[in-house]
Formats: structure tokens, C-alpha cells, sequence
């Protein structure tokens, strides 16, 4: 999700958790939860982690794998779930589906021929987010005490808005629009191994000597999740161009090119859909016996596969740091 | 400047108390005194030490920041005999601390005190309940719990006028009780905090067993344990974050 084009313009430096501790990361959960389910969960049979009723439920499996990192670096997360699909995306949600569909062809036909490999790599594109996946990350969190919320739309613009208020240090996604959405400091890899990466707003702006609302204007052109971008425009042109013609109308109206519904999408970044209707409690107290009946018991999850994490979570959350006195 | 002579069995009671948490410190080397504070990278123990000049042979110092190996000083210091005298002196220019023992000579390189983790702050804690106690009162029990988990519970029963040490496990517990009259002083006030013994351990081990510790405690409070080395003239506290307590 996203264009990862930005990345060509993204100020980007590594960071260590250390000077991390004590944060809170607003986190984009549908992209944090997608990278475990198509990461974490890859090499494995989907059998393993679906319940006798046939729901999959990998995502609890990603959730006590995933959440350990935080704690273990006292980062307090803040999961944001989006709300409604912005109708403009309403293309791009189905042009996921459609790809994810024509996956799950393959993947039966790999399965067929016996493609191992092939099979399991299609299953990670087959991955989506049911309404059992769902109701089963909010219930698990709750039991948890890990706060969330949900977005009236974007969660990463959500997130991102959290994050200019002050109310959360980081924003936690591995997607550039996160920059779009004005997102001053924003966390990536934080589902990998070793250090995140650590993509800064201003930094970026003044790399470039550009505006907020240039860096808008120029993913835009190159395009985002909302409008496909203009042929033969990547990020670097774009750059010169909106600093030529000053914004997105001036390029247009120079290379005479037209991006339908323009002005809306421009908003849908600058101005999005967002709430201030949020109550954070980020002194966590979790049950862990319930989240782990939860998960073995309830929906039968493999008691070995949690094991670890759930000896993880226990670890991080129950011992304290001093600097909760100080 | 800083020019000093130590006696090998202070300076290593001082370097032990903090190379339970952390691998390099900064020694602050100031008019009066020797001073450590630092806390483990989990931040979930914290060690505040100071060293009197008085505590040493001859002391000169002018307030200069160094950064050390830990390991590195206790390996050198582990060369001397408890009795013999140990001479500091650092090289200003070269950035090199001069060791020497009974006609040994060691030139330690230091580290830059910049790269080393920042001081901690020290929390602010109103402790109700304290307990003197001897240091071998407090490895017996840290030793016991030990036997049966890897954390243990310090309360106090207002009640019953005692400190308790106990700790359960998944088949069997322990508990030491110490009441007022096994104790050296005792503040009783509401105090119940669990901790984990894998740091307490590690901080009992530097504390000398003829040592006085007292222990201040509260409910689901850090602990702070404060004993004496180098006859009355070194001064360590040690902070321990509870573990959260389930019930």
C-alpha cells in the first residue's frame, strides 16, 4: 500500500530503540497486522493456524509474535484501525481483490501441481483481513489492555494526525503515505529484525527545500493509493516540477495533463478524515491467563507456537522500569 | 587532574556494586569524592555510588568525567592483594588511566564518557517501611527464594512487627520471616513489592556479608537497599523496579 516511490524522497535514517524507550507509537494496525500475516505466518500451512470451524486465525499468532518487540523496548503501542474505505479507493480495494483472487486461482493451481513454494507464496497474497480476523485482534488486545482505536477512515492518516497532536511520539507503518498525512516522525520495520528505520517529515522537506503541501502535490503526480499517478512522471520530475510550477495546478495546467478528481485526493491528505473523539489509557494491565485461553483454547491455536511469545509478553509487561518514578 | 591511592579491597567493593548492572560507567572524579551513578540497559536497576576522598590513602581530584571498561578495571584490580594499595593516576593528554600495583604497571585506555549511556535520574521515592538487617540475613533469604522461583516478594506485616522474604514457586515456597527483634532497626509502614531474583541476586553478590543493608520498601514501589563499604566511607544505593504484581 502506498507508493513506495517516496522512499527515493524520504529522509530516512536508522534508529536505535534505545532512544526509543518510554515512546508511544501510533500504529497503523492493518498494516502492521498484514506484514505478520504475509511475513510471519509465510512459510507455514494456513491449516495450522485455522480452527476446526474454519476460521483462520493467524493473526493472533502474528499479534503474540508482534507485540513482545514493543513491549521488550518499553514503546507503548496504539493500534489505529481503519474505519470506512475512503470511496475514492474504493478502485484500488477492488483492484486488491481482483489480484487477490486471480492469486488464489494460482494458488490452487500450484497446489494441484504440488508447487510447494510457489503455493506458499501465493497463500501470503491470498491473506486478507476477515470479519473473524477482526473481532479477534480488538478482543485479544482488549484482554491485553493494549489500547486502540478506531479511525473514522485512513488509520495511517488517523495515526498520523495522533502523532502532529502530540498524543503519540511515532507513527508505527511501513507505508511512505505517512509522510502525505504529515506525519512528523514515522517508525518503519518495526515487524522485522534489528533496528527500525525512521522516516522524518521536516528532515524531508528540507532536503528538498519543498512544502508540506509540495510533497503532497508530487505523490500525486507520481501517484498514491487514491489515483494511479501520470505515466512517465517518477518521483524525481516530479520534483522538479512542482518546484518549477510551485504546485500540483501549475504542472497540470504546464504539461497540459489532467488527474481526475485532483482537488479531492490533494484534501483527502491535507485535510482528512480524522477524529478527536479518543480516550488513551496507556497504563497497560493485561490478563495474560485470559489472552492465552483465548488463544489456545477459543480458537485453537497450537499451545507450542505461542508459547514463547506469550513467556515474552509475560517478561516485558510484568517487570517495571525505574523511570516510571523519575 | 586525578591522582590517588586506593586500597585494592575498596576499590574492588566499589567496581563489583557496579558491574552487576552495567558493563561501562562514567566515574565522576570530583573534589570530594568518587562518584558512579548508572542504570542497566533495561533500565530496571540503578546503582548510585560515592566513594569519600577520606576513604583513600591520598585523593586529588578536579571534577574531570572518565569513562571505563568495568571488566577491564576489576580484571586489573583482581591482580592485587586485598591489603596492597593500588596508585590511579590519569594521563590528561593521552587519555590513559596509570594502574599500578606492588611494581605492576598498567596503562588502561578509557572510553569516551559521551558514548556511554546517560545518568540515570534518580527516582523520587517516599518509602514507608525500612529495615536494617545484616547482609547475611538477606542472602539467606534471597538463596532460599532462589531454590523455588525466579522472583521474590518483600513485604512487611504491619501486624505482626515483621519482614518477610518469600517467594513461591510453581510446586514449592519459602518464606523467611524476621521480626523486630532479629532486625537491626525496623520501620514498619504498608510495604509489599515483588521483584525479579536474577537482579536482586546479582546486587546481593556485591554486597559484603558483615555489611549493614537497610531496605526501604513500599507496595508496589522500587526498593532501595543502602549499605556501607570501605570502613563507613563508601556509600551505595541500589533501586530495583517491582514486577507487576498478578493477583
Amino acid at each position: 500500500m502506498g507508493n513506495a516511490d517516496l522512499r527515493d524522497l524520504a529522509a530516512l535514517s536508522d534508529v536505535s530503540f534505545d532512544e526509543l524507550g518510554g515512546s508511544v507509537v501510533a500504529v497503523d494496525a492493518h498494516n502492521w497486522l498484514y506484514r505478520y500475516l504475509t511475513t510471519t505466518v509465510k512459510w507455514t500451512s494456513d491449516a495450522k493456524y485455522t480452527t476446526s470451524g474454519g476460521d483462520e486465525v493467524a493473526n493472533l499468532v502474528g499479534l503474540v509474535q508482534g507485540l513482545p518487540k514493543f513491549f521488550e523496548h518499553d514503546l507503548t503501542p496504539v493500534f489505529v484501525f481503519d474505519g470506512g474505505v475512503t470511496e475514492l479507493k474504493d478502485a484500488e480495494v477492488e483492484a486488491r481483490r481482483e489480484q487477490k483472487e486471480k492469486a488464489q486461482e494460482r494458488l490452487e493451481e500450484a497446489r494441484e501441481r504440488g508447487d510447494a513454494v510457489e503455493a506458499a507464496r501465493l497463500e501470503a497474497r491470498t491473506q486478507r483481513l476477515t470479519a473473524v480476523i477482526h473481532e479477534t485482534t480488538r478482543d485479544f488486545l482488549d484482554l491485553l489492555d493494549v489500547p486502540y482505536i478506531e479511525a473514522p477512515a485512513e488509520g495511517e492518516a488517523q495515526a498520523s494526525y495522533m502523532a502532529r497532536r502530540g498524543d503519540a511520539d511515532y507513527v508505527g507503518s511501513e507505508d511512505y503515505d505517512t509522510l502525505l498525512f504529515g506525519a512528523p516522525f514515522t517508525l518503519r520495520q518495526l515487524t522485522s529484525k534489528g533496528d527500525p528505520e525512521l522516516m522524518d517529515l521536516d528532515a524531508t522537506l528540507a532536503k528538498h527545500d519543498i512544502s508540506y503541501e509540495q510533497l503532497v502535490d508530487i505523490a500525486i503526480l507520481v501517484g498514491t493509493d487514491f489515483n494511479p499517478g501520470i505515466k512517465g512522471i517518477g518521483p524525481k520530475t516530479a520534483l522538479k516540477a512542482v518546484k518549477e510550477h510551485g504546485d500540483l495546478w501549475g504542472v497540470l495546467d504546464a504539461r497540459d495533463l489532467h488527474i481526475d478528481h485532483a482537488d479531492r485526493i490533494r484534501d483527502l491528505f491535507l485535510d482528512p478524515p480524522v477524529t478527536d473523539d479518543y480516550d488513551v489509557d496507556l497504563d497497560i494491565d493485561p490478563d495474560l491467563e485470559a489472552a492465552r485461553s483465548y488463544v489456545v483454547d477459543e480458537w485453537e491455536v497450537d499451545a507450542d507456537e505461542v508459547a514463547r511469545g506469550f513467556e515474552r509478553i509475560e517478561e516485558s509487561l510484568v517487570q517495571t522500569g525505574l523511570d516510571r518514578w523519575t | 587532574m586525578f591522582k590517588a591511592i586506593v586500597s585494592a579491597s575498596t576499590l574492588r567493593d566499589a567496581l563489583d556494586s557496579v558491574s552487576v548492572l552495567v558493563e561501562e560507567c562514567k566515574i565522576r572524579l570530583n573534589e570530594d569524592e568518587l562518584a558512579i551513578r548508572a542504570v542497566d540497559p533495561a533500565n530496571v536497576g540503578m546503582v548510585d555510588l560515592s566513594l569519600e576522598a577520606a576513604a583513600f590513602e591520598s585523593y586529588e581530584a578536579d571534577g574531570g568525567v572518565i569513562g571505563v571498561n568495568l571488566s577491564r578495571l576489576e580484571d586489573i584490580a583482581g591482580m592485587a592483594n586485598s591489603g596492597d594499595l593500588i596508585q590511579l593516576e590519569l594521563n590528561e593528554e593521552t587519555r590513559k588511566l596509570h594502574i599500578q600495583i606492588e611494581g605492576l604497571s598498567y596503562t588502561l585506555a578509557l572510553i569516551d564518557p559521551d558514548s556511554i549511556r546517560q545518568e540515570p535520574d534518580i527516582p523520587d521515592l517516599d518509602l514507608p517501611a525500612e529495615i536494617v538487617l545484616e547482609g547475611n540475613q538477606m542472602d539467606r533469604g534471597i538463596k532460599a527464594a532462589d531454590m523455588v522461583s525466579d522472583h521474590i516478594r518483600l513485604r512487611v506485616d504491619e501486624e505482626a512487627e515483621a519482614f518477610y522474604i518469600e517467594a513461591e514457586g510453581d510446586t514449592d515456597d519459602v518464606d523467611l520471616k524476621l521480626t523486630r527483634e532479629d532486625l537491626i532497626d525496623f520501620t514498619s509502614g504498608p510495604a509489599d513489592s515483588l521483584f525479579s531474583l536474577d537482579y536482586l541476586k546479582d546486587m546481593n553478590k556485591a554486597i559484603p556479608s558483615d555489611a549493614e543493608v537497610t531496605i526501604e520498601l513500599g507496595a508496589e514501589f522500587p526498593v532501595k537497599l543502602h549499605y556501607e563499604f570501605g570502613e563507613g566511607m563508601g556509600h551505595v544505593t541500589y533501586m530495583l523496579a517491582p514486577r507487576i504484581q498478578s493477583d
